[in-house]
């Protein structure tokens, strides 16, 4: 990408906060980070919660005093001309912050006119948004009768309202059902084809996948990895392939007895040559092949003359999780909830992944 | 001008806020309403003992109420700051272009315009029970009550900004409430107390605003107290103002 087209620029971005507790210390939350986003993409951020994700992006839009690096939005330097960049850009935080006590319609004029557009401007550019996210059933109820995925759409339009040239979603869709989360994606979709960049969050991996031109996947406050959703899909040569395996004595395979299938396979599996990758949890042996087509016929006779019981077997193309499992060591369908951000998703206990 | 701009703007929303929610509305009108009618008999009982009249006493116990008053709206704004900056609403304005010092002073000034309609509350209903009316000493007052409520206020916000919690701002203002009440002489006047008390209530700013507030309420309006109260209340105000935009300004993690 040539630097002339990028719209969000940052060298060597650095955070770090105050320890909290007893062992004190600084919390090094982001290290170094360089992004490049060029003009009319969707560019994801894709990791854990607490993998920095926000603290970035609270950097980039001037709440967070940049600690050391440098950060220029929209042309402008972010510590040193903050102002020039609050006009240019929009934010929604996981939070939204709409006023509860007012309706919809009344949130986005004065939004509006918090951005230096009179009442008369803004009346018909509220009403447009009340078009272009469908509020308009809920538009004169107070937000406070909202469901979720309405709350969501209103703050998004509450971030749009001056028209902003590039808009930063932090977890645009935490917390949604799935339908509401696809019925956002549209709308996100059609934010980049008014011509506008679009900076998000997420730690959901179908979301990075459906809806980011480019992705930058994080972690530990530093970007393990870097490009197209395909192309970083395409770093993972070949397929994977995960076998769930029985238990010899029980047949149940909660942890201890699974596991055990498990463990007897990897080590026998492990030895071939055509396999790339394993990781056993679970009682599952998850590993990554060049060809899946000759390598599956292979691997089931295998196991079948060691006597290992299968209890299934299935293979797939490679997704973002293998990407971040390859980069990481660990997956980030297990980190959903983990690192205590809030409005985390409420889905699977964080565990520990023996790889 | 931009700033008075975004004042008007934030002032008119905070207003709807509050005149939106009920509960707020109720306990903000029956608390003054309370103090009066909870207080008066007791004090009626005790200042008919040393010869007061009913009169008398009221001139000298609502001037009280009404510097209370005054610490108590800008002691509670700091609640809902806290409560705002949890649902995000700080963060939403922090992000506009809007004037720092506006996203402080509206909310302060809307809470204040309410204040003073709870004070003509509390004046008509003493009007009521014998208070004597001097304009000219209320007008006077009126700026003194408005000063002090906004640093209390812009200290609040301000605090409540850094500790971000509810529990650990609680515990500030709850630490911070009894002294500086005890210490001003709201509700008995201080000259009652020893030496060492009336030296430390010199260091407490809402002591000068009630000791004003007493003078300027009998019609006084060229005396010590009142002189003394603009001389702390003005550069206090406009240090504590200037400190807590500081505060939005830093940004808070």
């Amino acid at each position: 990408m040539r630097p002339m087209d990028s719209i969000i620029t940052t060298r060597e971005l650095r955070k770090s906060f105050a320890g909290r507790g007893k062992r004190g210390g600084r919390v090094e939350a982001v290290r170094g980070v360089s992004i490049d986003v060029a003009r009319g993409e969707v560019f994801g951020f894709l990791g854990p919660n607490g993998a920095g994700k926000t603290t970035t992006l609270r950097m980039l839009t001037t709440l967070l005093p940049i600690e050391s690096g440098t950060a220029t939005v929209a042309g402008f330097d972010v510590a040193r001309r903050p102002k020039q960049v609050r006009t240019r850009i929009g934010y929604v935080s996981q939070l939204g912050g709409a006023d509860e006590l007012a309706t919809g319609r009344e949130n986005l004029i004065l939004q509006g006119r918090l951005y230096g557009a009179s009442r008369a401007q803004v009346a018909p550019r509220a009403q447009a948004l009340v078009e272009l996210l469908d509020l308009a059933e809920f538009a004169d109820r107070r937000v406070a009768t909202y469901s979720g995925g309405q709350r969501r759409r209103l703050d998004i339009a509450l971030g749009i309202v001056h028209e902003p040239s590039v808009i930063f979603l932090d977890e645009p869709t935490t917390g949604l059902d799935p339908q509401s989360r696809a019925n956002l994606w549209d709308h996100i979709r059609a934010l980049r084809e008014r011509g506008a960049t679009v900076f998000l969050t997420t730690h959901y991996l179908e979301e990075a996948d459906v809806l980011c031109d480019r992705l930058m996947i994080m972690d530990h406050g530093q970007i393990v990895a870097e490009g197209t959703p395909r192309a970083l899909k395409q770093q993972v040569a070949g397929d994977a392939i995960v076998i769930s395996l029985r238990s010899d004595d029980h047949g149940a395979d909660n942890h201890g007895a699974g596991g055990h299938g498990a463990e007897r396979a990897a080590p026998v599996l492990r030895a071939e040559p055509y396999v790339r990758e394993l990781t056993a949890e679970d009682g599952q042996v998850r590993l990554y092949v060049d060809d899946g087509g000759t390598a599956l016929p292979q691997l089931i006779r295998l196991l079948d003359s060691s006597g290992i019981p299968i209890r299934s077997i299935s293979m797939s193309e490679p997704t973002l999780d293998d990407v971040f499992l390859r980069q990481t060591g660990r997956s980030l369908r297990d980190e959903g909830t983990a690192g205590g951000e809030p409005g985390s998703d409420t889905g699977t206990e964080p565990r520990e992944v023996a790889a | 001008m931009k700033p008075v701009r975004d004042i008007g703007l934030l002032f008119q929303r905070y207003d709807i806020q509050l005149l939106r929610n009920p509960v707020w509305l109720f306990v903000g009108f029956s608390t003054p309403i309370l103090y009066l009618v909870l207080f008066m008999p007791l004090l009626k009982h005790a200042g008919g003992a040393v010869g007061l009249s009913s009169g008398q006493v009221v001139n000298l116990f609502l001037p009280g109420i009404l510097s209370l008053l005054a610490f108590a709206s800008g002691i509670g704004l700091g609640f809902s700051t806290i409560f705002e900056l949890k649902a995000g609403v700080i963060e939403r304005f922090r992000v506009t272009p809007a004037s720092r010092f506006a996203i402080l002073t509206g909310p302060i000034l809307a809470t204040m315009t309410m204040m003073f309609v709870f004070d003509a509350v509390v004046v008509a209903v003493g009007f009521g029970v014998g208070f004597t009316v001097h304009w000219a000493g209320l007008a006077v007052l009126a700026v003194l009550l408005a000063l002090l409520m906004a640093t209390v206020a812009a200290f609040s916000v301000a605090t409540a900004l850094i500790t971000k919690d509810i529990s650990g701002f609680a515990a500030i203002v709850n630490g911070l409430n009894l002294p500086v009440l005890l210490l001003a002489g709201v509700l008995l006047p201080i000259s009652l107390g020893p030496a060492w008390m009336r030296v430390i209530a010199h260091f407490n700013p809402l002591y000068y605003l009630v000791e004003a507030s007493r003078v300027l309420a009998g019609g006084t309006l060229a005396a010590t107290a009142v002189w003394q109260a603009f001389a702390v209340l003005v550069p206090l105000c406009a240090v504590v103002l200037a400190w807590a935009t500081g505060v939005f300004r830093k940004a808070v993690a």
